[in-house]
């Protein structure tokens, strides 16, 4: 009880209580705008925080990260675009919902999911922090690959009843996250050339270009212009009696989300993606999901949002940064002459309970900002079509610009925009071009890593605990969901063969 | 120190740039300019981020000019390197230069390369540690040699990035030892720290002001420096030179500018970093971060780098990252 009443003193004594709430709100509209990512959002912030005790700082950029991976859904249920990688999985039923006239409910939802995923993250990095960095050192290079394997088993379930075009559409995603330097040997990649391809393909251009510039294509295609698209203009946070049905999800996102933010290189996509099949999978209405499921939009945002709290646990525990946003914290630590690692918890305690204290305000004055924020957004996206196609046209492009002040990217997110048209037109789902791009690059490392370390031999796979009890997991969910699929098509042919008979 | 926040380029995401300048304080001889701009290619609290803005400090003070450093991202050096080359050689712009840009020249082979820039002045060299898990059993090089002879596979070798230094160091040392490890790449510094400390990797190389952390918890523990000499604040550490691998590296922090840059402003730059490089504060700073002060003028920085490229494009070749 001594931390709580250090935090309490330290939120007293300085203004980081201020930064917190500030923290969040930048956070919020730097995650809502496509191309600003947590990393960057915080990027943009950290010159400003030079001149701050480091409290204060380091609460601010704790701040921005949680208020930025909120952020990101906003637009993600709104105009179909994600803000950052970790809400792709919400644009499914997000947007579905919106366009049912039911954008308020959902943006509620994903607040109040948001909230409670930061919220348990954040208990779980105060009372588990030790533990947790135990998980960290445990996932060696096969344990990673399994990991990866167990994500892309998720495509089956993504795949909205076609599993080759799933496949397919996995396997480009794959292909794409094979573009840039290759992990082991060095060499370049599909590069042609091009220094802008040498670091690979940002995902979140691929994300763009598949989810927006392909919605503001094929608006184009059915011009329905004069209309609105919605009707409701508020934001409604879920009632009791729904959140009765959101607990569920609620919980399996945070669980995924705390234990994916604690490893280096998972990060929040993959955790988004890993909770939302999982929701799927112990729903009792799983048929919904993709189709306006209000867990849909639960489980990823809670995910999404613990991942921003114990991502933190390798970089207090060990002084490394498990993803960009991270590393930015930990640079911004390390300006204000804070080591981050094994000893900063004996060394600086109040800094570490200010900033655990910094947290829990942040989270909780994110319910309040995202309230008061979403009206104004509700109302900006309910403008007539022509305006609202313009500005989001203007807005994507300026954020896709931003990210590395190129123009190579604009084209490239227009490139994905055509592939995102097609995949449209011809019925292949995003999900699991989304999913193959983001694990393609985890499963491709860490499987010839492991090979190098045993000079080939295959064996590490099933000999590491770990690595084993994913595979298995991964084998009996493929398996799993063969049998139901077959069982319900003979079901289906039955009923279609008994009706031809009467 | 005064600080001037604001320079923010609002529109310009990223390359937000912080003017960090000490005004005043007219030297000898006049530089040319009064406010001098310093490119790094790492993002805001990178390493040579962190270098440059602790530098300028100084610097602004020695050469009675205000520097503002700003961070041009993107290709890793990339995009650096055009505006340096793209940018008049009159002594207003500078880029802060680590291996990396060179490296990037060689494997991308971009519009400009480290060709169109020449080398200013060399302040510090970076000195590369092994290291290995605290309750290893190797105390000396010699011990881990001889595992890895025995047993190549039982002493898997860690490095960052495949066309990293270290990864260089690695298979130099190999070389040099006759040891056929496997040389494990990783994602970057800390996916390698994690690799060390969870026992997938047998030995490392690192940089003290990352490893600090790891050092004072006792979770890892230095083997050699491949350094000339002994480093000032860990005495007891021999070099791998003593430890009978014959092995310096040379990882340099320096200044580079456009090509075709005036004596005189090469000169003044000598003459600054000499000054800041006494100065006592500016001392305590970079002997706590362990970096090698070498000065090295214009005349002496300019064939060292294209060596190291030489030297760095051979070892590309050799492991066929780079197409001849």
């Amino acid at each position: 009880m001594d931390g709580i009443s250090t935090a309490f003193n330290v939120l007293t004594t300085t203004p980081a209580i201020f930064a917190a709430i500030g923290g969040v709100a930048w956070g919020i509209i730097g995650g809502a705008l496509p191309g600003i990512s947590p990393s960057i959002a915080l990027a943009l912030l950290l010159p400003f925080t030079y001149g701050m005790d480091p409290i204060t700082a380091i609460v601010l950029l704790g701040a921005t990260y949680v208020g930025a991976e909120y952020g990101g859904s906003i637009p993600a249920i709104l105009i179909n675009t994600p803000g950052t990688n970790a809400a792709a999985a919400t644009v499914v039923d997000g947007y579905y919902m919106h366009r049912e006239g039911r954008g308020g409910e959902a943006l509620g939802i994903s607040l109040q999911s948001g909230v409670i995923g930061g919220l348990i993250g954040l208990i779980f990095l105060i009372v588990f922090t030790e533990p947790l960095s135990r998980v960290a050192l445990a996932f060696n290079f096969p344990a990673y690959f399994a990991l990866g394997i167990l994500g892309l088993s998720v495509i089956v379930s993504l795949s909205n009843g076609s599993l080759i075009k799933g496949m397919m559409a996995a396997t480009l995603g794959l292909m794409i996250a094979t573009i840039g330097t290759d992990p082991l040997s060095g060499v370049t990649r599909f590069t042609f050339g091009e220094p802008e391809l040498l670091t690979g393909i940002e995902y979140v251009i691929v994300m763009v270009g598949v989810f927006a510039m392909s919605e503001l294509m094929m608006t184009a295609n059915t011009p329905d212009w004069g209309k609105t698209d919605g009707k409701q203009t508020r934001i409604k946070l879920p009632s009791f009696k729904t959140w009765r049905k959101l607990w569920k999800a609620q919980g399996i996102g945070s669980g995924v989300g705390i234990f994916e933010g604690v490893m280096p290189g998972a990060g929040g996509s993959i955790a988004a993606f890993m909770s939302y099949n999982e929701a799927k999978r112990w729903s009792s209405e799983p048929e919904k999901f993709g189709k306006g499921s209000e867990e849909g939009i639960a489980a990823p945002e809670a995910a999404n949002n613990a991942v921003a709290c114990t991502a933190l646990v390798p970089v207090l525990s060990f002084g490394i940064p498990g993803s960009n946003s991270a590393a930015i914290l930990m640079g911004g630590m390390l300006i204000h002459g804070l080591t981050p690692g094994p000893m900063l918890f004996q060394k600086e305690p109040e800094f570490v309970y200010g900033l655990f204290g910094g947290l829990a305000v942040a989270n909780i004055s994110q319910l309040f900002l995202g309230i008061l924020m979403m009206t104004p957004a509700l109302w900006l996206v309910n403008r007539p079509k022509p305006y609202l196609m313009a500005a989001i046209f203007a807005l994507v492009f300026s954020g896709i610009y931003s990210i590395h002040n190129s123009t190579y990217d604009l084209y490239l997110v227009l490139l994905f925009g055509v592939v995102g048209y097609l995949l449209r037109v011809f019925g292949f789902p995003f999900l699991p071009l989304v999913l193959g791009l983001v694990l393609g690059y985890l499963v491709e490392a860490n499987y010839r890593r492991s090979l190098e370390l045993t000079a080939g031999d295959h064996r590490i796979f099933w000999e590491t605990p770990i690595s084993l009890g994913l595979l298995s997991a991964a084998v009996l969910f493929l398996v799993g969901s063969a049998v139901r699929d077959i069982l319900v098509a003979r079901k289906a042919a039955k009923k279609v063969a008994e009706g031809a008979q009467g | 120190m005064r600080f001037e926040l604001g320079r923010i380029a609002g529109a310009a995401i990223l390359s937000a740039g912080l003017s960090f300048g000490v005004a005043g304080a007219v030297s000898a001889q006049d530089y040319p300019h009064d406010t001098v701009t310093l490119v790094t290619h790492s993002s805001a609290g990178g390493g040579t981020d962190v270098f440059l803005r602790e530098m300028s400090g100084f610097l602004g003070k020695a050469m009675g000019v205000n520097f503002v450093v700003e961070n041009v991202t993107g290709g890793s050096g990339a995009n650096a390197m055009a505006k340096l080359a793209t940018s008049p050689a009159d002594g207003s712009i500078f880029y802060g230069t680590t291996p990396t840009y060179i490296n990037t020249s060689l494997l991308s082979n971009p519009e400009y390369d480290f060709t169109d820039m020449e080398g200013v002045v060399n302040v510090f060299l970076d000195p590369q540690i092994v290291f290995v898990k605290a309750d290893s059993p190797y105390q000396t090089l010699a011990d881990l040699i001889e595992a890895a002879k025995a047993d190549p596979t039982s002493v898997p070798f860690g490095v960052t990035t495949p066309g990293s230094l270290d990864r260089q160091v690695m298979e130099q040392f190999k070389e040099i030892t006759g040891v056929t490890s496997p040389v494990i790449t990783h994602d970057g510094g800390g996916e390698l720290l994690i690799s060390v400390l969870n026992g997938t990797v047998a030995v490392a190389i690192g940089e003290i002001q990352e490893l600090g952390p790891q050092i004072e918890a006792g979770e890892i523990r230095l083997l050699a420096s491949y350094t000339e000499e002994r480093l000032p604040n860990l005495p007891d550490l021999q070099t791998a030179r003593e430890q009978g691998v014959d092995l310096v590296v040379t990882k340099f922090r320096g200044i580079a500018g456009p090509k075709g840059l005036p004596q005189e402003v090469k000169d003044l730059w000598a003459a600054g970093i000499a000054k800041v490089l006494e100065d006592p504060d500016f001392k305590a700073w970079y002997m706590e971060q362990s970096l090698i002060p070498r000065l090295m003028p214009a005349a002496e920085y300019e064939p060292f780098l294209a060596a190291f490229a030489e030297e760095q494009k051979a070892f590309l070749i050799q492991y066929g990252i780079l197409q001849q």
